[in-house]
């Protein structure tokens, strides 16, 4: 009788098909979570969508990260025009200069120095708010000689061989300069995600190097 | 959490698992050599962890809800090694039994 | 031995000659955090990364296909369907590696359109393999189920392991279809890229990797199939009950709602409550069935397994996971630091005990002899342990001097770079590494010679 021994203890806690059930049941259940949660945080995530992450053309704006007490975080603040390359960005104009970021930002492999929102390498500084890095102001216009945050970035991009950067040094990855604008118009945009406040307190605190 | 914090908070956090860890590595031990003294000291891990627990709501800034969520789990960390050793005792006289 | 078998050992071996690539480029990688400009403009920092993690996955794949192959004529009892295509595939699969890697060295940088992603690089991690290879693998995993289904359905016999694993099959090669389409919106492109690095390396591995052990168990110690099936159910509904809302902990920050924070929090915090329950039955194991093994080095790689998973994803995991914590630890070397110990704990260990198994039995040896073994086995595990402690060391100055304190900036993250806490951190990471190197070349020639070594040692032996 071989069937016997598949109730010694209490009930079902010797049948491997009552585990197999609860494991389908548990799996079943998340899953319908997961899939509730998907829609809405989709809804949340699309560009201009009215949720965390404004329309491409929020490079047309000026963009600040602040404290907010009412959520004990910091979030972008999205203010009046300052555009780009002197230039007002339509929004076809601002989709294909996002595409064109992108796959400049893919096809030179960025994400295995740097991280986005934290992900991907950390040998090289996170740039989920870099448009925002008070160092271009600070060092970077005068030493590239340019005169706007935006042209410094795209000295900088295009020629990172020039200039050192202490611990670290950024290769050259032969940008041409269509390319290392549409590169600074991403940074530009995705400084503008509301990120439940990461990085913290970026741009306001020093550290002595 | 603030600068002063964060580390020795972290550091708390994996005191407390390393804790529970010990706890069900000497308890599974005390229980195969059927031995009172060594089943003993696990619980003395165990009161570590509980130790650790005080210090995390005690002292660091961590919000209420993970706070009671500590809590919540050092009480349930008790259970887990009698529970899975019992369990294992159960499902393997069944392979004595066939 | 038969042709699925042959083609398990093939893919083990190529599997533990990929841990090599594995090492070496993960070595070299170490070193550009010790030397200022090293190989600046010829071989950058990016793509030797690239090398080292594309190498981690292809290893576990090749690792659990090896398995798979090897374990299913014995689970089935006829010889795998379709085994003709699927070793094919294998030299196909393996030559497609080699151009990858080779294009990756060699060309490095594609154009900024989409001839750059099918024939290059895509960018994306762990999924930067050229699209072209992408369908590749798809081609490779439609084989590798298409071997599974027709050979349960020739042999008529569907064992509750064998139900596990080919359900896993199907979620396995649907998330990773995501690895084609790449949004411009970095937010949606990360939403759906964790479904499939974390349903991949958190849920579908965490199965295949348990329908293997479940299959090895019952070899190794002779547990029977009853007791072996209650413990993978259990395990299936404890890796998917709080794996599949564990996807949360990687939606703190990418612009996803605030509710995540809580979500992930909380499910990613349960993980070490079942990893505990692993850790006592590990000792049980160890306890009762230590004497009647005749394969040390796979019971004590089984139960390094145990162990690594909870230090790597339970104490390491645990420091880092709350949100309030991870604001500051997230994407520094504290994240390596967890990253290199949980997937040796839970893949590279697994892996390694299913090869001494296979050595053994593909070369019909009795008791495995030596101490070559040892040696391995200890310098892989104090190699791993250190390194993990020292990124642990630079990981935490680097979060306490560049985020907390430096707001994650350009000079933030340059000052902690540069700190010496976090620069003695890497070196000592450079020479766990050397140690681990050296272990690991003990271990593929320990894996390589097993059995004709101490045929040669001691004929006596070999006759018995």
């Amino acid at each position: 009788m071989p069937e016997s021994t598949a109730v010694v203890f209490e009930p079902g806690a010797g049948d491997p098909r009552f585990w197999r059930d609860g494991a389908i049941a548990t799996t079943a259940f998340m899953l319908l979570v997961l899939l509730l949660l998907t829609v809405d945080s989709l809804r949340v995530l699309t560009e201009g969508g009215g949720g965390n992450v404004p329309a491409y053309t929020v490079i047309n704006q000026k963009i600040t990260y602040e404290f907010d007490a009412a959520s004990n975080m910091d979030k972008p603040v999205i203010g009046g025009e300052e555009l780009l390359f002197g230039h007002r960005y339509s929004e076809a104009e601002a989709k294909a200069i996002m595409d064109k970021g992108k796959l400049v930002i893919q096809s030179r492999s960025c994400i295995n120095c740097h991280a986005f929102f934290g992900n991907g390498a950390y040998y090289a500084p996170d740039l989920t708010k870099a448009w925002l890095d008070p160092t271009w102001e600070k060092m970077w216009m005068p030493m590239t000689q340019a005169k706007t945050r935006e042209d410094a970035m795209v000295q900088f991009l295009m020629h990172p061989d020039r200039y050192p950067t202490w611990a670290r040094q950024m290769p050259n990855l032969n940008l041409s300069e269509e390319e290392a604008r549409a590169v600074t118009a991403y940074l530009k945009w995705i400084s503008s995600v509301q990120t439940n406040g990461f990085p913290a307190g970026f741009g306001r605190r020093e550290v002595a190097r | 959490m603030n600068a002063t914090w964060l580390l020795p908070t972290a550091i708390l956090l994996g005191i407390y698992v390393l804790c529970a860890g010990c706890y069900g590595l000497v308890y599974a031990l005390g229980r195969l050599r059927e031995s009172r003294k060594v089943t003993r000291t696990a619980y003395g891990f165990y009161a570590m962890q509980g130790l650790t627990t005080l210090l995390l709501v005690a002292l660091t800034p961590l919000a209420w809800g993970w706070k009671l969520f500590l809590v919540a789990c050092f009480l349930v960390y008790a259970a887990i090694p009698p529970i899975t050793w019992r369990q294992l005792e159960r499902t393997h006289a069944l392979e004595h039994e066939s | 031995m038969n042709q699925s078998k042959k083609l398990g050992v093939q893919y083990l071996t190529a599997s533990i000659v990929m841990m090599g690539a594995l090492l070496l480029f993960g070595l070299l990688a170490s070193i550009f955090y010790l030397k200022y400009g090293f190989l600046l403009g010829k071989l950058d920092f990016n793509i030797v990364k690239q090398v080292h993690i594309n190498a981690l996955i292809i290893a576990c794949l090749w690792g659990f296909m090896g398995a798979i192959y090897w374990f299913l004529p014995d689970e089935l009892g006829i010889e795998t369907v379709g085994i003709g295509l699927a070793r094919l595939l294998f030299w196909v699969f393996v030559a497609a590696v080699a151009v990858v890697v080779v294009v990756f060295i060699f060309v490095q940088y594609g154009s900024s359109d989409e001839s750059g992603m099918w024939l290059v690089n895509q960018g994306r991690k762990y999924v930067e393999a050229p699209r072209w290879a992408a369908v590749g693998i798809v081609a490779v995993f439609l084989t590798l189920a298409y071997n599974i289904f027709a050979s349960v359905a020739k042999a008529r016999k569907v064992t509750g392991i064998m139900g596990v694993l080919m359900t896993t099959m199907i979620p396995l090669i649907a998330v990773y279809l995501i690895a084609f389409p790449a949004p411009t919106n970095m937010s949606v492109d990360l939403y759906w890229w964790w479904w499939l690095v974390h349903m991949w390396v958190e849920a579908t591995w965490e199965l295949m990797i348990g329908c293997i052990l479940a299959l090895a168990l019952m070899k190794l110690l002779g547990t029977s199939r009853k007791v072996v099936e209650i413990w993978l159910y259990l395990e299936v509904a404890l890796v998917l009950g709080t794996g599949i809302l564990g996807l949360g902990h990687h939606y703190f920050w990418i612009g996803t709602p605030q509710y995540w924070l809580s979500i992930g929090g909380i499910f990613s915090a349960l993980e070490p409550l079942p990893l505990l329950g692993m850790v006592v039955h590990a000792i049980y194991d160890a306890g009762k069935h230590q004497m009647k093994t005749h394969n040390k080095p796979a019971f004590l790689w089984l139960i390094a397994e145990a162990f690594g998973n909870f230090i790597g994803a339970g104490i390491w995991g645990f420091m880092m996971t709350l949100p309030q914590i991870n604001l500051y630890s997230h994407g520094t070397q504290w994240t390596v630091s967890h990253g290199h110990f949980a997937f040796y704990g839970a893949y590279i260990t697994g892996i390694i005990a299913v090869a001494y198994m296979v050595a053994q039995e593909s070369r019909g040896i009795r008791e495995v002899q030596g101490n070559a073994w040892k040696w391995a086995f200890a310098g892989l595990n104090i190699g791993m342990v250190g390194m993990v402690g020292a990124l642990l060391v630079s990981g935490m100055s680097e979060a306490f001097i560049g985020r907390a304190l430096g707001g994650s900036t350009l000079d933030g993250f340059m000052a902690s770079q540069s700190n010496s806490w976090f620069m003695q951190g890497m070196i000592a990471r450079t020479g766990f590494g050397v140690i681990i190197v050296a272990s690991y070349f003990i271990l593929a020639w320990d894996l390589l010679t097993l059995g004709r070594r101490s045929e040669k040692l001691s004929p006596a032996l070999a006759t018995t």
